[in-house]
């Protein structure tokens, strides 16, 4: 396939330059007045933080990613309603929309797919998480067992793939049942939306080798990459499938490798995070800048040029999906939309190298 | 008092009148399962989908006046929750009625999902919580509890709903939820709670909907009938100290002249296959309460549309024009607001109306129906909008 490029909807809060602490931008309902007594806000209560996400998703559409991933954070906005808003005034970005298979019925999942599919061209893709540990799971309502996590995923995706493409269709699990279901007329023939799953374990790999279309992979080193995915692909050749490989991996991409580091360690000294800079506090790979702010588990740093090379070392791995982010989200949607994408298009794909 | 009036949003399709079933607007329409164009260009890809007609719609009716619209679901439609938030940005006052199943959610996303909505839309979303047929129909869409079980899942999704709303943290033991816990995040914890619309008509549904909704809402039915439902529902609500409002949902056609209005449904009548109308009558085998008691008082034989005048103004036939409930308010602009005043005073506060093709006739009933209804106390009683 062609290299996909997604950004990331920040849902529950972003950082601005020079600042790590989240904020909503657009958000009015709090009482808190930005401005000084006498200086006017024509803004009133109009605003919140759904228009500022409308206008990254635009960003993303506009500077050229081809997706655009809206994470699952408990702290933010719910995934579904959110693609939905940013639906409209997007045209070519595929929705990634991040959920746990604790949602609720399958089909009912499956059929509000149809309608997003009926309503974007196709545009809908899934991202389904584990729901986290067990004390997590329990606060979303969800008592399952761990040992039960992986299973129903499965589940979920068999049951959602079958009422979208059969009908009749009928199924009896541990956790989803189904009699003489399958959707009809116009909700029949629609995209059954691409599967994201995610996790490190042997049993997570062996899920996406049954079931996943792409399997993301937590940033790390190239070779470890590398080594994930010729384990991914053994596995996904056993069920006679291909899977691709995806990273999510966080950038701080400057002119120069200079300000790029000066950049990282303030973001890293705001946010007061636990992370490993490398031994050179150079730029590189940057373990857990900003878990907690984008949930990547690392961050490219360094120029243009050095970044663009790390991505296309992370190409030549095996990786034909990169879920980026970086604070903030809309300004970065530009900057690398700019300055990396087209030259790690044009390095990676024959198309684009024609091209360029 | 104030009468809160809706308009709906034809999921499962639009003919472009009461009529005939042909042509019509939608990608489908039950019995044809051709696909057309949404847009009128003719049979190339135009880029438009269903839901640009459905923007229309949802458009028109807030620009005429309406409160908002129910936004049905069936198997064979599009799905409410998607609806809303797409038009979310392209609407201003519309209030989105949003039918669902406690069984299709589990009742923390549920809670999330609303409260974004609210924040997208400024506070737009409502709720009309249906709790389904049972039988075999509910394992079409993956739900196997049984028909009075399912009303005490109802009470229990929405005391968790409730429960979390307010940012908790909550906990829960029920037979059908559990959470420890749970709460919204500020700042969806700070949304107000949606208006609940309750649907169902047996006890079951009753003693659940006296619990938690806002609006009892029920289909037309004679109008005697209808009362003694209502005053049913208010005296089980009252023993629990609550209060709770009626709403009715029902079709109508308005024109100018009665004449002119019983003239479309003599033509749509009349286009009806022999067996088409045989059939309607039957009981088909479904569980609900409601549908039987649509049914109930049909004549054993129907020959001509006058068969099926229930009683003035009111037609019981619309499920054969077009699926869905049957009886509607058939007259003349004040006629139809007539029968709407009448209603208010045996105990509806609010009504969801529709009538086909619903972008036209949005317009139409809004400005001449609507300014006509007086309610209870005889001065203009619509509530604002916005």
């Amino acid at each position: 396939m062609t290299t996909e490029f997604v950004w990331q909807l920040p849902v529950s809060g972003d950082g601005r330059y020079g600042e790590a602490a989240r904020t909503r931008r657009g958000e009015r309902a709090g009482p808190a007045h930005p401005y000084s007594p006498g200086v006017t806000d024509p803004r009133g209560q109009r605003f919140n933080f759904f228009d500022h996400l409308h206008q990254v998703a635009r960003a993303a559409d506009l500077a050229g990613f081809d997706g655009i991933r809206i994470p699952e954070d408990p702290f933010g906005d719910e995934p579904w309603i959110v693609a939905g808003y940013v639906a409209r005034g997007t045209r070519r970005l595929r929705l990634i929309t991040e959920f746990a298979a604790s949602r609720g019925s399958a089909v009912y999942a499956a059929k509000n797919a149809a309608s997003f599919q009926r309503f974007t061209a196709g545009r809908f893709a899934w991202q389904i998480h584990s729901g986290g540990t067990a004390a997590a799971r329990r606060v979303l309502g969800d008592f399952a067992g761990d040992e039960a996590v992986l299973p129903r995923i499965e589940e979920f995706v068999t049951v959602a793939r079958g009422v979208l493409t059969e009908a009749p269709y009928s199924f009896k699990g541990e956790h989803f049942e189904v009699l003489d279901g399958g959707f009809r007329g116009a909700l029949s023939g629609q995209l059954v939306p691409p599967v994201y799953l995610s996790g490190a374990s042997e049993a997570a790999l062996r899920l996406s080798a049954r079931v996943a279309d792409v399997h993301v992979f937590d940033a790390a080193s190239p070779p470890e990459i590398r080594a994930a995915i010729t384990r991914l692909r053994a596995l996904a050749r056993e069920s006679g499938r291909s899977v691709v490989a995806g990273l999510r991996i966080d950038l701080v991409a400057r002119e120069t490798e200079a300000e790029a580091i000066r950049d990282a360690h303030r973001y890293r000294e705001q946010a007061g995070q636990e992370t490993e800079a490398p031994a050179s506090t150079g730029a590189g790979l940057w373990q857990g800048l900003n878990r907690r702010g984008t949930g990547a588990a690392a961050t490219l740093v360094g120029s243009y040029q050095q970044v663009t090379e790390a991505l296309v070392d992370y190409s030549g791995a095996g990786v034909d999906s990169f879920l980026l982010s970086a604070v903030p989200h809309l300004e970065e949607a530009y900057r690398i939309g700019e300055h990396l994408l087209p030259a790690v298009r044009s390095r990676i794909d024959p198309e684009h190298r024609r091209v360029a | 008092m104030t009468i809160d009036v809706f308009w709906r949003i034809p999921t499962h399709g639009e003919p472009s009148s009461h009529r005939a079933r042909t042509p019509h607007r939608g990608d489908w329409f039950p019995g044809d399962d051709s696909r057309r164009k949404p847009g009128l260009a003719g049979s190339g890809d135009d880029g438009f989908g269903y839901i640009d007609y459905l923007a229309e719609i949802a458009h028109a009716a807030e620009i005429a006046g309406f409160q908002g619209g129910l936004i049905p679901s069936f198997p064979m439609t599009d799905e409410p929750w998607v609806i809303s938030s797409v038009l979310a940005r392209e609407t201003t006052t519309f209030r989105f009625m949003i039918p669902f199943q406690p069984g299709f959610l589990n009742p923390l996303v549920a809670a999330r999902m609303t409260a974004s909505l609210q924040r997208a839309t400024g506070g737009r979303a409502l709720y009309n919580v249906i709790t389904g047929a049972g039988g075999p129909e509910q394992l079409w869409w993956g739900d196997n509890v049984m028909h009075d079980d399912r009303y005490g899942r109802t009470t229990e999704f929405l005391d968790v709903l409730r429960g979390v709303w307010q940012g908790g943290p909550f906990s829960y033991q029920g037979r059908f939820y559990q959470v420890e816990d749970g709460g919204l995040p500020d700042p969806l914890s700070r949304e107000d709670f949606p208006e609940i619309y309750f649907s169902g008509s047996s006890d079951a549904a009753l003693a659940s909907a006296s619990k938690h909704a806002d609006y009892y809402l029920s289909w037309l039915e004679p109008f005697d009938k209808l009362k003694a439902k209502f005053d049913r529902v208010k005296e089980r609500t009252a023993q629990l100290g609550r209060k709770i409002k009626c709403a009715v949902r029902v079709d109508i056609v308005a024109r100018p002249t009665e004449e002119e209005a019983w003239e479309e449904i003599r033509r749509g009548f009349d286009g009806l296959g022999r067996e088409v109308i045989e059939r309607f009558g039957r009981p088909n085998g479904s569980e609900s309460v409601g549908a039987a008691r649509q049914r109930a008082g049909l004549p054993a034989s129907i020959d001509s549309y006058r068969d099926l005048i229930i009683e003035p103004n009111v037609w019981s036939g619309f499920a054969l024009l077009r699926g869905g409930q049957t009886n509607g308010i058939v007259g003349n602009y004040e006629q139809v607001a007539e029968r709407l005043d009448q209603l208010v005073q045996l105990g509806a506060d609010a009504f969801i109306l529709a009538s086909t093709p619903h972008l036209e006739e949005a317009y139409r009933v809004g400005e001449e129906v609507l300014p006509l209804i007086r309610g209870s106390t005889g001065a203009p009683a619509l509530r604002a909008v916005g």
